[in-house]
């Protein structure tokens, strides 16, 4: 019966308007995001290059200098980006406050405020600042460097000062220090790093990373509209008496509405990265690599399934709950604090919805978190299922006794 | 007179209450994630376009619940008063409580000494968020759908994050960006989504 | 085997409003009609024999297996509710396709079933059209053919000629008559018509109590030698009204053709007449409550 059920289900999804919008949202959102050419990020590397990218650092002396870059720049600008409870918010402080900020950072680099803003401006005059590039190179480069004679723990502590002036969730706090910063990198790393991209991600493991990143994106958001619709069919259709009164168990009813639902989310999204990832299937040849051909299927799998799954699964969950549309407005908000609560575009996965990777290659410091990763993704898929078996729960006790469980506390207020 | 405000009451306690307290809860939670405290104009629109506009969206997409019922809608469309007329009533309802929200946050940042232009704020965050809702008032109307009406226009507000530069004058964020220049192709816009929609949906039978 | 539906001091509250008090039914097969007005408490009957609702008191046994062993319940029952209605944008056959699947069916028995179902409620020719295209009749054929596709022992319906016209009532009853005679059908109405034609058990329900179980005769035994008709002036109909339990009134210019229900001659110039069912129905809601004022 379940995989009868689970075709019928394949097939009312493919009926629905909301389904055909998920497709086409997906598609142009992605195309829009990873239409342009990346192949000229991909060459092998040769002295005497102009730049390399960047690596992260978490060497002391880098941290402290690219932190205190930071810092002086925002303070010049008096706006500090906070990420309180995980949304972006600006924050300003008042002149007794940007005075103190100041004090501390004329401590740390031993130098005065007019001569470090003076040190700034005429390294960013050094930069063609009309174009992209050089305004990211002239950032990218730019350091603030502290005495000599400054402590790392002594750093920390200045810079929790600044913590306490700016409020939580700043750029400076001591999470955000130990996750490292972005530093220019040399040749000899970027050979380096060239060699592992070749090996270890055979081309296609990269770019398959970065349309996860993307697509997980709108991942945390489309699948929602599935779920609730679907929830919400029954009782919309007056079909839900009937269907309670029959033979079929919550596992068969529910189970084959969530899997049809999963398989059908999955399914663009596996297109969409097949069709995207062959161009640089063939780029690698060119390279010289043998690409990983199922790059886009491995990465798909561990990195949006279980998102799709998640948020598929909250949304029936609280759907079923509530027998209204209060899961949009819930889901919606989780995905845009998961969203602005990165505090980096790449990796601090811990258990962020909406797993970020804004780089192309950088793969040893993948490797280096692709563990959290993994954990991150398991602690969704267990999620996933757990929510869903209190979906069977739920479907259960409405079968048994009638209305939603919402819809009961409501009336009895009433 | 009286009819009208009683139709537009009993929608406002059956239908729309707890829309509105998802909507409070919204503003009130507000105070976690953006700050109201000495902000320039961008910043203060930044506020305002980012995080208040989505007000918008919960407020005008669920005006066709009642009717979603086709039983419903048949029985309501027999009765004298057109449905046009309620769904006006509703509308305004909506438009006062827009009203009410961007004053108060505009009021908030100003005690907050923010320093910024409370005309041109005021109006341009009305126009976004009216905007932004008319999508889902149009969607849900013309589909009889409230999930679509919500799920077109929270995408129109993530399409606004990564592809503003295809939407010319109808892009959101455009005040963050010191530009004001949308208001009136957007507000005419906004007005046709709304008369279409419910144009529209008079024509179609339940 | 066992074809009967018991039910013993069956109660069942919802907070502190009492649906059903003390119910004690049992049901053979055949038609069983049961009569009550609107809000008498028959759904919520209805819902606890078809497991939608759990019961507060009482036992309720459905071919000999307890209500509480929802599996094999659902199995042999058939519910078509009050407002049934499917899935808009599918046709007749995709529909009861559907429902088949989810009574456990497999792929060969619901091609021969569904086909089957449809020509006898005859939607043969309308396999295709979309169930949001479908008029009240139509909808209510489809329910009675998913009521019955997994050929059930007990098929429970519920109100299910409200809202359709005449020709398509007659032809309902029909059906549902023709459907009952290997099995158990319980029909639920408050149109005292549905249970004359069809009915020969009924049961009257009335604020969640059994007024009355017994046959259709048993019920007109009740109000045998008590109808009267008679002719009034218009002038004097609402004092008469007050006085009497009217049941039907036919008027004509200045007089009016009445019927009566009264325990002795309610006054001169009235007939003895014969009584139906409706007029039993009536005294009976009417004696019942008036001994319950009483009380």
């Amino acid at each position: 019966m379940f995989g009868t059920l689970f075709l019928k289900e394949c097939k009312q999804v493919l009926r629905s308007m909301v389904y055909y919008i998920y497709v086409v949202a997906f598609v142009m959102f992605l195309s829009s995001q990873l239409g342009g050419e990346l192949t000229d990020k991909m060459e092998k590397p040769v002295p005497g290059q102009g730049s390399y990218g960047t690596i992260v650092s978490h060497e002391e002396s880098v941290v402290m200098g690219n932190i205190m870059a930071n810092l002086v720049g925002e303070t010049e600008n008096n706006s500090y980006a906070t990420y309180p409870l995980g949304f972006y918010k600006r924050v300003t402080l008042n002149e007794e406050e940007l005075s103190q900020v100041k004090e501390i950072i004329e401590n740390c680099t031993g130098k005065k405020w007019e001569e470090i803003i003076g040190e700034m401006e005429e390294h960013f005059s050094g930069y063609d600042q009309g174009t992209v590039e050089g305004a990211i190179q002239a950032q990218m480069e730019y350091r603030a460097d502290v005495k000599d004679t400054l402590k790392y723990e002594d750093f920390c502590s200045s810079m929790e000062k600044v913590c306490q002036l700016i409020g939580a969730g700043s750029s400076y706090s001591s999470k955000k220090l130990e996750a490292g910063v972005g530093a220019p990198m040399s040749y000899e790393q970027a050979l380096e790093e060239y060699e592992v991209f070749c090996r270890e991600d055979k081309v296609t493991g990269a770019t398959a990373r970065l349309f996860c990143d993307y697509a997980g994106i709108v991942l945390s958001v489309l699948p929602i509209f599935l779920g609730v619709t679907r929830c919400l069919r029954d009782r919309r259709a007056q079909a839900e008496q009937v269907i309670f009164a029959r033979e079929a168990s919550v596992f068969q009813i529910v189970g084959s509405r969530y899997l049809a639902n999963v398989c059908m989310a999955f399914l663009p999204v596996v297109f969409t990265a097949f069709v995207m990832q062959l161009p640089y299937q063939f780029h690698a040849e060119t390279l010289g690599v043998a690409a990983d051909a199922l790059a886009f299927l491995k990465y798909s799998f561990v990195w949006l399934l279980p998102e799709i799954m998640a948020v598929l699964a909250v949304s029936f969950f609280i759907t079923e709950l509530t027998g209204g549309v209060i899961s949009i407005f819930v889901q919606v908000f989780w995905a845009f604090a998961s969203l602005f609560s990165a505090v980096g575009l790449q990796g601090d996965f811990a258990l962020k919805l909406i797993a970020r990777w804004n780089a192309l290659g950088n793969t040893r410091e993948f490797l280096r978190q692709r563990q959290e990763l993994f954990l991150n993704r398991g602690f969704y898929f267990g999620l996933s299922v757990l929510l869903l078996i209190l979906t069977f729960a739920i479907y259960e006790k409405k079968r048994r006794e009638g209305g939603s469980i919402y819809g009961k506390i409501f009336k009895g207020r009433k | 007179m009286e009819k009208y405000l009683r139709a537009g009451s009993s929608f406002a306690r059956r239908q729309y209450a707890p829309h509105l307290f998802i909507t409070l809860l919204f503003c009130v939670m507000s105070v976690f994630f953006v700050s109201f405290r000495n902000l320039d104009d961008f910043q203060a629109a930044k506020v305002m376009e980012m995080y208040v506009s989505f007000a918008g969206i919960l407020l005008m997409t669920p005006l066709f619940f009642p009717e979603q019922n086709p039983e419903i809608w048949l029985l309501k469309k027999s009765k004298a008063t057109p449905l046009w007329h309620l769904y006006l009533i509703r509308l305004l309802m909506a438009v006062f409580f827009l009203a009410v929200i961007v004053t108060g946050f505009t009021q908030m940042m100003r005690q907050g000494d923010s320093q910024f232009d409370m005309r041109n704020l005021w109006i341009g965050s009305f126009c976004e968020m009216f905007f932004l809702g008319s999508i889902g008032f149009f969607v849900s109307g013309i589909t009889n759908q409230a999930v679509l009406g919500y799920m077109v226009s929270v995408l129109y507000f993530v399409a606004n994050i990564g592809a503003a530069k295809y939407l010319g004058k109808f892009a959101l964020f455009q005040m963050a960006k010191g530009q004001y220049d949308f208001m009136v192709p957007m507000t005419a816009a906004a007005l046709l989504l709304v008369t279409g929609g419910i144009v529209l949906r008079e024509r179609i039978s339940a | 085997m066992d074809t009967r539906i018991e039910i013993k001091d069956l109660s069942k509250n919802f907070g502190r409003k009492q649906a059903l008090s003390h119910v004690n039914l049992e049901i053979g097969q055949g038609m069983f009609g049961l009569l009550g007005p609107n809000g008498a408490g028959k759904t919520t009957l209805m819902k606890i024999i078809t497991t939608l609702t759990k019961k507060s008191s009482g036992e309720v046994k459905l071919c000999g297996i307890p209500v509480e062993e929802c599996g094999k319940i659902r199995k042999m029952i058939g519910y078509l509710p009050q407002d049934f209605s499917m899935y808009g944008n599918m046709g007749a056959y995709e529909a009861l396709d559907y429902l088949a699947v989810l009574s456990g069916m497999n792929k060969k028995e619901r091609a021969e079933r569904v086909t089957e179902m449809l020509e006898k409620v005859n939607l043969g020719e309308q396999r295709k059209t979309k169930v949001k295209a479908m008029s009240g009749g139509m909808k209510r054929r489809l329910g009675i053919a998913q009521a019955m596709i997994h050929n059930p022992k007990i098929i429970v319906v519920d109100e299910p000629t409200a809202g359709l016209d005449p020709e398509e009532r007659v032809r309902f009853r029909n059906l549902l008559c023709e459907i009952a005679r290997e099995r158990i059908v319980i029909l639920s109405t408050h149109i005292v018509g549905d249970i004359e034609a069809t009915c020969e058990n009924i049961a009257v329900l009335d604020k969640g109590e059994i007024l009355f179980q017994g046959t259709v005769a048993q019920l007109l035994e009740g109000v045998k030698g008590k109808v009267y008709t008679m002719e009034v002036s218009t002038m004097e109909l609402p004092m008469i009204q007050e006085q009497f339990l009217v049941t039907g009134i036919l008027t004509g210019g200045s007089t009016a053709h009445i019927k009566i229900i009264s325990e002795e001659v309610p006054m001169e110039g009235a007939l003895p007449a014969g009584g139906d069912v409706e007029d039993a129905y009536m005294y009976l809601m009417n004696h019942d409550s008036a001994s319950r004022n009483r009380a």
